[in-house]
């Protein structure tokens, strides 16, 4: 059984909307479990339940086998959290938030000023880490990652951490996401950020509209795609969008960037189709390449929009 | 005490301790102002009251003296708690907390004690003043601690529960409301039998005429009241108030 299990939480607010219906996943210690959707899936609602902060109507929550919704408090002790929003860290220097919150989770005085050093130093945020600034947005967030890492509880909640961050910061943020779980946490990650994420997450659920519409390690989500090939390609200014050979199927446009799902069997077509319509002055520029996550988001998502 | 109560005990000061020095370290640029605006303040209701009544008796000097900090501790808790708390539920800051292992009336209790150290020089500044500028004789009470402690949790308890309760707007509304009923119309700064009998039968009720006694009692060595009484009444108040506060801070949406 896993470190965090939720079955079937349900959840309705008082204005009618159903934010979590029938939500379960199952994240065990060690693992990045990634949890997808677009805004106002209930990904929010269901983290609020997780830390005890609100109720399910129905279903049930577990930590390591305690009921956390009959005990909030033990959410509170298990779980460490990045919240959505910033954290709230006006007035103080990174390295104060960070130690007061480590302090505050129960961590000793000298392992928490290591921890948090350590944070601070592989996230390079030294231009605030002894001065209490104004944070930028990404500075902010990457501080609330380390005020959320530096005492870990056995299950990690962080909702949307790589928003604002720069790219270079961005990927030592992941590789200490992973590590986090390499060391015996439970992770439950939301974001939006699809594609990086697919390099992170072990396991993964694709929510929309309060409900669990996938799940899985995202190897077998793709294959489930049943095209293990996407197409893009960068159309010429004012041409109207071509039509696509047979085993290539469109998935979206926007602007002048169209993407196709191509099966193992229409690659040859694709290319030749491609390549054909570059030098009929249709197509700008194209790229074969495996599908990714964010295929597999993007099918399901506009999947459960359409219905 | 179990093992067990101990710990939970040992854990809640600590808590307490952390977010007590969170908020100072949050504040720290505004602390020495804040500081110096609550001395002003002392100072001003010193000298202002002496404008409202001219021929300042010394049994209204006493009123207007100890009325003084317990005014400070019923506005802490009942206007400054709740603005503040409301304040952290729009920025974020509230729900972050509660996502934190801390005893749920902890942020509460570190709200009341930072605000009582920032008034703490603007007591001892309107004390000191009173005695030099009304020839008042002061006379420390030890029960005076555990009376401000009473005090300013009950005030604290009532305004951190309206809000909690209440959406952020509405909790500035409430704790405005609270702050001018405090100010005109409760027996803090003026004898009880000043007020219209009806209105008196109100605060025979309520815990208000109790907390004032006993801050005046503290801070002169006379009670005009039975301290015991008083004491049960506003201790009676004060563990109404906090569980109620409790609830509402347990509760869940």
């Amino acid at each position: 059984m896993g470190m965090l299990v939720a079955t079937d939480v349900t959840k309705t607010y008082r204005n009618g909307v159903r934010a979590n219906d029938g939500v379960s996943i199952d994240v065990p210690a060690g693992e990045v479990f990634g949890l997808l959707g677009p805004n106002g899936a209930g990904k929010t609602t269901l983290v609020s339940q997780i830390l005890g902060l609100s109720k399910p109507d129905s279903g049930t929550i577990t930590i390591d086998g305690v009921d956390v919704v009959a005990r909030p408090d033990v959410a509170r002790r298990w779980c460490s959290y990045q919240p959505q929003a910033a954290a709230p860290v006006e007035g103080l220097s990174a390295r104060e938030a960070v130690e007061l919150v480590g302090r505050i989770r129960g961590g000793e005085a000298a392992q928490v000023r290591r921890r948090g050093a350590e944070l601070l130093d592989r996230l390079e945020l030294g231009e605030v880490a002894d001065r209490p600034v104004p944070m930028s947005g990404g500075m902010a967030r990457l501080t609330g990652f380390c005020m959320a890492a530096v005492v870990p509880g056995r299950v990690v909640v962080l909702d949307e951490p790589t928003n604002d961050v720069d790219p270079l910061r961005r990927r030592t943020l992941w590789s200490l996401i992973r590590s986090l779980a390499d060391g015996g946490a439970a992770v439950l990650l939301v974001t939006h950020n699809v594609i990086e994420a697919e390099r992170c997450v072990d396991r993964l659920a694709i929510v929309a509209g309060g409900r669990v519409l996938a799940h899985g390690a995202p190897a077998p989500l793709k294959a489930q795609l049943g095209a293990p090939l996407r197409l893009e390609v960068t159309l010429e200014p004012d041409v109207p969008a071509p039509r696509l050979p047979e085993g290539v199927v469109a998935a979206g446009c926007a602007g002048r960037r169209l993407v196709a799902h191509v099966q193992s069997s229409g690659v040859d077509a694709a290319v030749a189709w491609a390549r054909q319509a570059q030098q009929g002055g249709v197509v700008a520029e194209f790229a074969l390449m495996p599908a990714s996550l964010e295929d597999v988001y993007a099918s399901w998502v506009t999947t459960e929009g359409a219905a | 005490m179990t093992p067990d109560r101990t710990r939970m005990t040992v854990d809640g000061v600590r808590t307490w301790w952390l977010l007590l020095r969170w908020q100072v370290l949050r504040t720290r640029r505004l602390l020495v102002t804040l500081i110096l605006v609550q001395v002003a303040l002392g100072i001003g209701m010193i000298y202002g009251f002496g404008f409202l009544v001219p021929h300042v008796t010394p049994e209204v000097a006493v009123f207007f003296a100890t009325g003084a900090p317990t005014l400070g501790m019923l506005i802490i808790g009942l206007t400054v708690v709740p603005q503040e708390t409301a304040m952290a539920r729009v920025n974020g800051r509230f729900s972050y907390v509660a996502a934190l292992p801390v005893p749920r009336l902890a942020p509460m209790c570190a709200d009341v004690s930072y605000w009582l150290l920032v008034q703490l020089p603007g007591w001892v500044a309107t004390l000191l003043l009173a005695v030099v500028h009304f020839h008042l004789h002061l006379r420390f009470d030890a029960l005076v601690v555990p009376a401000v402690v009473l005090v300013s949790l009950s005030a604290a308890a009532v305004g951190y529960g309206v809000a909690v309760m209440f959406p952020p707007g509405a909790t500035q509304q409430v704790s405005s409301f609270m702050s001018i009923a405090l100010l005109l119309f409760s027996p803090i700064n003026f004898p009880l039998d000043r007020l219209p009998s009806w209105l008196q039968d109100v605060h025979r009720a309520l815990p208000v005429t109790y907390m004032a006694d006993l801050i005046r009692g503290g801070l002169t060595g006379r009670y005009d009241v039975n301290p015991a009484l008083a004491f049960a009444v506003v201790t009676a108040y004060c563990a109404l108030g906090l569980v109620v506060a409790g609830r509402a801070a347990r509760r869940r949406s």
